[in-house]
């Protein structure tokens, strides 16, 4: 893929300008990915610019990722544009690192809506809190599954191991 | 339960129904009804339904049934003994699971599989999908809306394909025929002449498919009209895949982000502009004819040479997320490596779990008696969105 100066960069310098302390690290990932890292308290901002001026229209998926020795958890947000045929075949990740002990993130329901279950799934999953969703409850697990976050590292299911 | 004259909170949903959906809430003439989740050909899956009379008011999925811990399993087995395992949530589509999995990780350790292993792989996720959009037209479109004619007939074609996977991958079902660096085997002598028979077998058996099913006015009167998701509707909640093409948007990733053969191979992504569950309908069958294109292309085009590269088993340090278009959409994996031969998180991005918000959307405002035919329509695996 040759394009000049690449859509990429395009896109990633239009969020830059516009959310310059919020965005911790942002590169161009291989040919389709679009990596960004930002600070966790500007996402609804960051959101609603990304879908209003940049044509990011839907999440694929939300994935929890624990850290217990960096004591964070990451919340990554794949999205991508159906509505822009010139982004269609980005993915666009936007990493968010969370304190293990209290992993609160805004809601993205409101911006976007295909993010209703994906962040249900990662709020059982990983515990962390999406403030501000409509209907945050569990969704997977066994209605009688009382314990700590599943897929927490330090959840261990031995019984699990290759035999 | 029963019709409550006087509300009792206990009888009704205490959460609040996802944000797309706004009830009447203790409406005395609601009345909860559980669907589910016994498997009357939906698979594992329940959700209640309020309805006022024959029509559904509102719609809450209740999903996990099937729920295994796919992800968390993935974390304890090394790269390559968790092809047989994330393959299983959806056994019928069993290659896209595979192909989809080793992707990121051939990404991260560099390895190139070679062309003959991309045709190879190819024909193999064609086949596959012409098999799993026969079971979705068996069970999901000919039993729900009571058409046991196409059941037997497409049951029994895909017993044909079945047979010939079986020849390529060894397996009926569960392939795991794609390991990291190339498919396990060379395409056996004597299969592309038997490949090329069936498709032809198989082209003549569509036109008989259209004229008993597709074509057929009660099946017409059945689907057409009925769950509508426009244009942008689709964008907003999401959709993919076959759904998301039924309502307009032409987004497939065979061809916004070419993996294996196919940006060398021509095909055309059939695409409907009316939403309903009939468009969804025909967006399978069409897809079905442009699959034995490719595989006929794909046999008349493919390279000698060999077939897979060795690959090592541990995963390097990084993250990297590859994607398919497999039978129900969009399917896209995240695996993240810390140089060990165990996946450090493995996160599953599939269709059917992507499929679940339109039903709560979709089923509102509708008879009691749509609700077979708008599910059917939607493909939904409930052990593939449940993992």
């Amino acid at each position: 893929m040759t394009q000049t100066p690449s859509r990429e960069q395009a896109l990633l310098d239009k969020l830059r300008t516009q959310f310059q302390d919020a965005i911790k690290e942002s590169k161009v990932e291989g040919a389709h990915r679009v990596l960004v890292d930002f600070e966790r308290t500007k996402f609804l901002d960051l959101a609603k610019f990304m879908r209003d001026e940049l044509g990011i229209d839907h999440v694929k998926g939300i994935a929890g990722v624990d850290f217990p020795t960096r004591k964070i958890i990451e919340v990554l947000y794949f999205t991508g544009s159906y509505s822009k045929p010139e982004l269609e075949d980005l993915i666009v990740v936007l990493k968010a690192q969370l304190p293990r002990d209290t992993p609160t993130i805004s809601s993205a329901v409101s911006i976007w809506e295909s993010a209703h279950f994906h962040e249900r799934e990662t709020f059982e999953m990983f515990g962390v809190k999406f403030e501000g969703h409509p209907d945050l409850r569990k969704l997977l697990t066994l209605d009688n599954w009382e314990g700590p976050p599943p897929m927490l590292k330090d959840i261990k299911f031995p019984e699990m191991a290759q035999r | 339960m029963t019709p409550t004259a006087t509300p009792d909170p206990t009888t009704t949903i205490t959460n609040p129904p996802p944000s797309t959906i706004t009830i009447k809430a203790n409406e005395p003439s609601t009345l909860d009804v559980s669907v589910g989740p016994q498997h009357p050909g939906s698979g594992h899956f329940r959700m209640v339904i309020r309805v006022d009379g024959d029509y559904i008011v509102s719609v809450d999925p209740d999903i996990g049934y099937v729920h295994r811990g796919c992800e968390k399993i993935a974390e304890y087995r090394t790269s390559v003994s968790n092809i047989p395992h994330l393959e299983r949530p959806c056994i019928i589509d069993a290659i896209h699971l595979n192909w989809a999995y080793v992707l990121p990780i051939e990404e991260l350790q560099r390895v190139v599989v070679p062309p003959r292993g991309q045709y190879i792989s190819t024909i193999a996720a064609e086949m596959n999908r012409i098999m799993s959009h026969l079971y979705w037209l068996a069970i999901n479109a000919g039993v729900f809306s009571g058409h046991t004619t196409i059941f037997m007939y497409a049951f029994g074609d895909r017993d044909l394909f079945i047979e010939l996977a079986e020849m390529l991958m060894g397996a009926r079902l569960t392939y795991s025929f794609l390991p990291p660096g190339g498919p396990r085997r060379d395409l056996p002598t004597g299969f592309k002449e038997r490949l090329l028979k069936l498709l032809d077998y198989f082209e003549q058996r569509l036109v008989e498919y259209d004229r008993i099913f597709f074509s057929n006015p009660l099946i017409i009167a059945r689907a057409k009209g009925i769950g509508v998701i426009t244009r942008d509707e689709a964008i907003k909640l999401g959709l993919v895949g076959p759904n998301l093409r039924a309502s307009g948007v032409k987004y497939d990733v065979r061809k916004v982000e070419p993996y294996g053969a196919y940006q060398d191979l021509d095909f055309d992504i059939p695409t409907f502009q009316e939403g309903d569950s009939y468009s969804r309908f025909l967006v399978r069958f069409h897809e079905m004819k442009e699959s034995i294109k490719i595989i006929r292309l794909a046999l008349e085009k493919i390279p000698k040479g060999p077939v897979a590269r060795k690959a090592p088993l541990v995963i390097p340090e990084g993250e990297a997320a590859g994607r398919v278009e497999s039978s129900r959409g969009e399917l896209a994996y995240l695996v993240m490596g810390d140089n060990s031969d165990k996946p450090y998180r493995v996160k599953i991005m599939n269709g059917s779990f992507r499929s679940l918000i339109a039903l709560p959307y979709l089923l509102q405002h509708v008879h009691i008696g749509d609700m077979p035919i708008i599910y059917g329509s939607l493909d939904y695996w409930p052990v593939e969105a449940d993992r």
